[in-house]
């Protein structure tokens, strides 16, 4: 989408400017050509001045919108596409250096298509030296976040000529963020002044900033002699002090996700186990199958997918959408991925479960089976391989605040538990059909003598929980594999977190993922030891049982046996 | 079965005949071209399945006669393989890659001397003694702790599925010292023998052989005193049993001990004769794994269990190699048939199909009481 | 009963029954009863090579493709007259990423159908737990997976990178990029922290101090470091908390990460890493584990730039290479082996380092006049040469392969495109103890 904008705007600047057009595109171009020799290259833009076009040139070719054609005799000729597509998907392509249309060979102005054609490439040096021009301009630019950029990047760099221009803004600056940064970034290029009383002053501001990208440079000084080094010791031992202070609240943030993340996937079997009974082994590969639609769906609005399962072909179609709509897909893929796995959960509990309501302990064994087989088959159907999804945009992004990061697609996840939360109990609550599960589960013998379909009930029960299954895969997906294998890795958590919560409980259930999470990440945080913290809360969890065999909430019935 | 015991040892002993006297005579002493030459290939994987069928006969223990899911058997089994496979880790001696006195992944993460809980492990007496006691001794903690709160039924299994897992996540950690995720592998001598050899092999698969018999006839007296007859009754009614004065849960605990023990041996046999153990041995799926055996077999029999360890891995064995791409579903398919449409395993069929000439009632008391544990009060 | 016994009698040799006699379906019907291994009948005209790769459980992500690769190089050579005269018939096991049954198939492999040379394995602990099969019945296997050395086995043939064929030379680059902090992080296992102690003694003999070598130590009682860096668990899927950790470490600038994650760990880590608003500029992330095949699960748009290093890159601008990809492609649209994926399917260096073996294999059969394993072997360690896809491989003396290597950045299209090559970097397994700190 920004690609499409920013290519637009050049284009219009090309067009208008015309054919007298020099300087910045003409360099540009030349720079383009100079393939892989990334020190000329940087070079050659590094003379250029920061002027907008030079902005936008820079920006398109580091995004991949400059590409370049084969010419005559090995030569190749650089070039940018009108950003309005035809409705064969052709662009009309103009010369990078000139702005005049590029023409084929019959002399009419070329028509390409964006995808066949070899954008011109960078690389990390070179993309390096780009943003540090495009960091220097941005350092006025509107959008907030290009300006925190920017300042980050100059003040790294602790390059005393940047130090007028940084003043400069910072007296003009008015938002609170950006002004911390700037003093942070010219704290830290003060540190490098050779006046020691300026060091000394540096050093208390990059303290009481608690600034952590200071803590190397700080650190150096700390080791000679004298006042700078006293200085800056203090500093680090604010900035220790303000880290703690930062491990502590993402602690608690990632806690929180973490939690949400195992409540999402704990829910359906809350649902099929909790309130159900049934002890479905399989509710891994009804998790993948929501992760699987939600990949399917993403190849619908992207490139199209071709699958052969058993030697059987399959195309499916692609709607080749780009910018925000390719970015809803996600929307779309978490309704459908609730749709996939209720009814890939309906024909189990058709063909497998309804047989075995009364066999808790085989139901086990017979839907391990059926996880075996899913597996496989989706080997077969998908590939071996773990499967791409991308995040959309506005789920690839974070939040800082005072040095903890909130990722976009973690605050998701809290939201979507909540309302899937809240989706569940209004449903179990408010609606007659929350009255007829409520009732079946509660006694369903009682329930078929006063007339309840009770084997729909439970056919709709278990789909609900399927479905739900599903929804978590539409989010794990975001965030994790998708892959063969992918219910594998939550189905024993999600066991222990029903268990855990108090079979029967949905409340339960909420309490003991958000507390597992949180201990989780605590312990981690602690022992800075990934895997020792999950050995203690398992060690914890079967502890915890001891005390209270049934769980957190425990749900009260008068049967002898149950 | 039970109602003929007489043809039921008949049969074990013409078992025995054949797989303890008659395949390793064939592959000791009847020339390799011959057409009834048993290859050494074929000594070791049977040894295999047999070991296998002691481990599934610790799960029907537990499930079939006691009517408790454990999730935790093939924890008690790596462990045993563990605990036989440090002595002979300590047994290759300089004849590692690093020709070092050390185990070879002690020296890869460069420590210069054996922890101080390896040491005893020289001893084989040592060894084979940690191989009961360790197990045995969690299972006592565990099970103490889970039936003394009363943890049953679907409960049990999940939470023996948690020690499991927690298990597998700490054998993999190669701070355990243990070898982590390759565990322990390449070893030479038992005992002063060629691990490797045939002649030792051969011993070993005897071993086994006997092993597995032992295991089946203490079984077989187990159950059948009023220790079984309690142990059934659990499984049928815990509370009644309660009522009636006796102490369910010491006698869960005890059987799960047992079973712990039985399970453990298993698992040190194992360990010698496929020359590998590390914590993929140990992980929920391959409980699973032996829990499914039993069923395909035949769960409240002891033949059962053994049938189906063996059938399901020489099934295994093939299909990964004829059908490797299908295999999973068609073992999938294998315990999705069992549990549907023959709950009582393979071992029922012989009966079922005379209940079709005979047109008698096809379920003998026996059995009846098997299908009513899979129904506990709803 | 009668299954049993007859499973018993199938076992006792079969070899002079000609399988021919049974059909497909009767020996599946065999098989449901109990029956367990039949040999097909012995053609004079065939050599049986061993495929011994897992093809379902969790490592069949990476291993399918090296099933598919090797399938097509028997194909192509064969459709050439096949090795000294005799086609190359393929025995293919499944060893379902089980470790013992890994063993079970080499034994069934080289005893039972005396396979002249086995071509798999993928993890380090695969290997290990079928060296002492192939080490009894003197086997031959080609590796052909980036490994942790410190092995050195007569029956394997390493095709495989060794640290210093990978790890060493990313060090080199990164330095050379004046980057000053390394943050280890690995998969728990023996190739990551072998490979990260390995690393850490070269970064001291570099003189990069301790303190800039992030992700933590652990010392035995006498002091001394047993492990360098952070691991996680196979199938570890929350990677928060470490990426919170990297973020602060990488603050000041001029830090990277050294990434020996396994497989598909990647995924949840990149992901959280790209959330984090880490990006190759910022931080950049070497990666062992991840080849093109891998990335194809990875979200490509947010790794542009994060760097591999590896012995074979598809984007390799050779003739070799574009007749090695464009053959394999169109095998893979005619080939009707079962479970083949035909969709979007790439070329990496283990693929290719098993393309290479194979052909490495040919060739010391042919110099030995011999399908036996010691005059193979004596081919192999007197220096062959084979120009492969990535270029000229040479066999060494000590059974490892002196190869180029290649430094890449990942582009959007998953590919990558190549910074820098070292040429012919001779293969060393041992290398602990080799850099000593200055």
């Amino acid at each position: 989408m920004i690609r499409a904008c920013l290519s637009l705007v050049f284009f219009l600047a090309l067009e208008l400017s015309g054919a007298v057009a020099a300087g910045p595109a003409e360099v540009v171009a030349k720079a383009v050509l100079l393939e892989d020799k990334s020190e000329e290259q940087i070079a050659l833009i590094k003379e250029l001045d920061p002027t907008p076009e030079l902005i936008s040139l820079l920006t398109l070719w580091k995004e991949g919108g400059i590409f370049l054609l084969e010419g005559p005799s090995n030569t190749k000729i650089p070039v940018v596409l009108d950003p309005l597509k035809g409705t064969d998907d052709k662009q009309a392509a103009k010369l990078l250096a000139t702005g005049l249309p590029h023409t084929d060979s019959d002399g009419k102005p070329a028509r390409l298509i964006a995808s066949d054609l070899n954008a011109a490439e960078t690389d990390s040096d070179l993309r390096t030296a780009m943003k540090s021009i495009l960091d220097l301009a941005g350092l006025a630019a509107d959008d907030r976040s290009a300006r925190l950029q920017a300042v980050e990047t100059l003040g790294m760099e602790q390059d005393p000529s940047r130090l007028p221009a940084l003043r400069g803004r910072l007296e003009k600056e008015t938002d609170e963020e950006v002004r911390h940064t700037i003093r942070e970034a010219i704290a830290l290029t003060e540190l490098k002044s050779s006046d020691p009383a300026a060091v000394v002053i540096a050093c208390r501001t990059l303290g009481e900033l608690g600034s952590i990208r200071s803590q190397d440079a700080l650190k150096a000084i700390a080791k000679d002699s004298g006042p700078t080094a006293k200085a800056a010791q203090e500093a680090l031992r604010k900035i220790e002090l303000h880290l703690q202070a930062a491990n502590t609240w993402g602690t608690i943030f990632r806690g929180l996700s973490l939690g949400s993340v195992l409540l999402v996937a704990a829910l359906g079997l809350a649902v099929t186990f909790g309130l159900m009974g049934v002890i479905n082994m399989a509710h891994g590969e009804m998790i993948a199958v929501g992760a699987y639609t939600t990949y399917v769906v993403q190849c619908i609005f992207g490139p199209g997918l071709e699958l052969s399962p058993f030697g059987i072909h399959i195309t499916l179609p692609s709607l080749k959408t780009s910018g925000w709509i390719y970015d809803s897909y996600f929307l779309v893929a978490i309704p459908l991925s609730f749709l996939t796995a209720a009814l890939a959960g309906i024909a189990l509990e058709r063909t497998v479960i309804r047989f075995l309501y009364r066999r808790p302990l085989e139901s086990l064994l017979a839907t391990w089976g059926v996880s075996l087989v899913v597996q496989q088959l989706f080997r077969l159907t998908f590939g071996a391989n773990n499967v791409q999804v991308a995040s959309p945009r506005w789920l690839s992004g974070h939040w800082t605040f005072s040095d903890v990061s909130l990722g976009w697609n973690r605050v998701f996840v809290i939201c979507f538990a909540a309302a899937i939360v809240a989706g569940v109990f209004l449903l179990l609550a408010r609606t007659p059909l929350g009255l007829l599960i409520r009732a079946v589960m509660q006694n369903r013998s009682m329930a078929a003598c006063m007339g309840v379909r009770t084997e729909r009930v439970n056919l709709l029960t278990f789909g609900l929980g399927s479905g739900l299954a599903g929804l978590a895969g539409a989010f794990l997906s975001q965030i994790g594999n998708v892959g063969p294998s992918l219910g594998q890795s939550y189905i024993v958590d999600a066991f222990m977190t029903v268990v855990v919560g108090g079979v029967g409980s949905l409340f339960g259930t909420i309490f003991s993922a958000l507390g597992i999470g949180m201990v989780d990440q605590s312990l981690q945080q602690i022992l800075g030891n990934p895997v020792l913290g999950k050995i203690l809360v398992l060690a914890g969890i079967i502890l915890f049982l001891q005390w209270r065999p049934a769980g957190l909430f425990v749900s009260r019935s008068r049967s002898l046996e149950n | 079965m039970q109602p003929q015991p007489r043809r039921e040892i008949l049969i074990a002993g013409a078992l025995a005949l054949v797989l303890l006297v008659l395949m390793p005579a064939l592959n000791a002493w009847v020339p390799q071209d011959s057409l009834l030459h048993v290859s050494n290939f074929t000594i070791n994987v049977w040894g295999k399945y047999l070991a296998y069928g002691i481990l599934a006969i610790s799960v029907d223990l537990l499930w079939g006669y006691t009517g408790l899911l454990s999730l935790g058997q093939a924890l008690f089994f790596s462990l045993g393989g563990y605990m036989l496979g440090m002595h002979l880790m300590l047994m290759i001696g300089k004849l590692g890659q690093y020709k070092s006195d050390l185990p070879d992944f002690l020296v890869f993460l460069g420590h210069t001397f054996l922890p101080a809980f390896w040491k005893p492990f020289y001893s084989f007496a040592f060894a084979m003694l940690m191989v009961f006691l360790l197990p045995m001794l969690l299972a006592k903690v565990f099970g103490f702790l889970a039936f003394r709160s009363r943890i049953k039924g679907v409960y049990f299994s999940i939470l023996t599925q948690a020690l499991t897992y927690g298990a597998s996540l700490m054998f993999f950690r190669n701070d355990m010292l243990l070898g982590g995720n390759n565990g322990f592998t390449d070893f030479k001598f038992l005992l002063g023998a060629d691990i490797r050899s045939a002649g030792t092999q051969r011993t070993l698969y005897i071993c086994t052989g006997i092993a597995l018999m032992a295991v089946y006839f203490g079984c077989r007296w187990l159950t059948r005193t009023k220790f079984g007859l309690i142990q059934r009754a659990i499984r049928d009614s815990e509370t009644r049993v309660l009522f009636s004065g006796y102490s369910a849960a010491n006698y869960k605990l005890f059987v799960f001990v047992v079973a712990a023990g039985i399970a453990s041996l298993g698992g040190a046999l194992y360990v010698t004769q496929v020359g590998i153990i590390n914590p993929s041995e140990m992980t929920p799926d391959k409980s699973l794994e032996a829990v499914v055996w039993v069923a395909v077999g035949g769960r409240g029999t002891l033949v059962g269990p053994i049938l189906g360890a063996v059938v399901v891995n020489a099934l295994k064995s093939w299909a990964t190699r004829a059908i490797p791409d299908l295999w999973l579903i068609l073992l999938g398919s294998l315990f999705l048939g069992v549990v549907l449409f023959l709950p009582e395993g393979l071992i029922s069929i012989p009966a079922k199909i005379r209940s079709l000439f005979t047109r008698s009632k096809p379920l003998d008391p026996q059995e009846s009481a098997v299908s009513k544990a899979n129904a506990p009060a709803a | 009963m009668a299954d049993l016994l007859a499973a018993i009698f199938d076992q006792v040799h079969t070899r002079n029954l000609s399988m021919k006699v049974l059909n497909n379906s009767a020996k599946a019907l065999l098989a449901l009863t109990g029956m367990v291994f039949t040999h097909s009948a012995f053609a004079a005209d065939t050599v049986k090579v061993g495929v011994l790769h897992s093809l379902s459980g969790t490592m069949a992500i990476s291993e399918t493709s090296l099933r598919d690769v090797l399938l097509y190089t028997f194909d192509e050579i064969n459709a050439k007259g096949g090795v000294m005269g005799k086609k190359i018939e393929p025995v293919v096991v499944d060893g379902a990423s089980n470790w013992p049954l890994f063993a079970e198939k080499a034994k069934q492999l080289l005893e039972k159908d005396k396979a002249a040379v086995v071509f798999g394995c993928w993890t380090s602990v695969s290997r290990k737990s079928v060296l002492p099969v192939f080490e009894k019945n003197n086997g031959l296997l080609f590796y052909p997976v980036q490994y942790e050395g410190e092995e050195e086995s007569k029956n394997v043939f390493y095709t495989a990178e060794a640290v210093n064929q990978q790890a060493t030379p990313a060090v080199d680059y990164m330095l050379g990029k004046k980057k000053e902090k390394f943050y280890l992080l690995g998969s728990d296992y023996v190739y990551p922290q072998t490979t990260n102690l390995v690393l850490l003694e070269y970064l001291l003999s570099k003189g990069v101090p301790i303190e800039n070598i992030g992700g933590g130590f652990k010392k035995d009682a006498s002091g001394k470091i047993i492990s360098a860096g952070k691991y996680t668990p196979f199938g570890h899927t929350d990677y928060q908390q470490i990426v919170a950790e990297i973020k602060q470490f990488s603050a000041g600038g001029k830090a990277c990460v050294i990434n020996t994650l396994n497989g598909d760990t990647n995924v949840p880590f990149f992901k959280e890493y790209a959330a984090a608003g880490l990006t190759a500029e910022s931080c950049p992330v070497v990666s062992f584990s991840i080849s093109e095949d891998e990335f194809r699960a990875l979200p490509a748009k947010q790794l542009v730039g994060q760097l591999g290093c590896w012995t074979y890159f598809q984007s390799v601008k050779s003739d070799a290479n574009k007749k090695f990809i464009s053959s394999f492609q169109t095998w893979l649209k005619d080939t009707k082996v079962d479970g083949v994926k035909k969709e979007g399917r790439v070329t990496c260096s283990p693929m290719v380092l098993s393309y290479d073996g194979v052909y490495l294999w040919k060739a010391a059969v042919e110099k030995a006049g011999s399908f036996d394993v010691d005059k193979v072997r004596e081919a192999l360690k007197g220096g062959l040469s084979f120009d492969g896809p990535g270029g000229k491989v040479t066999t060494q003396k000590n059974m490892h392969l002196t190869k180029n290597v290649f430094i890449g950045e990942t582009k959007a299209d998953g590919q990558f495109k190549i910074l820098k090559e070292y040429k012919d970097v001779f293969g060393e397994p041992w290398l602990k103890g080799t850099f000593k700190a200055k």
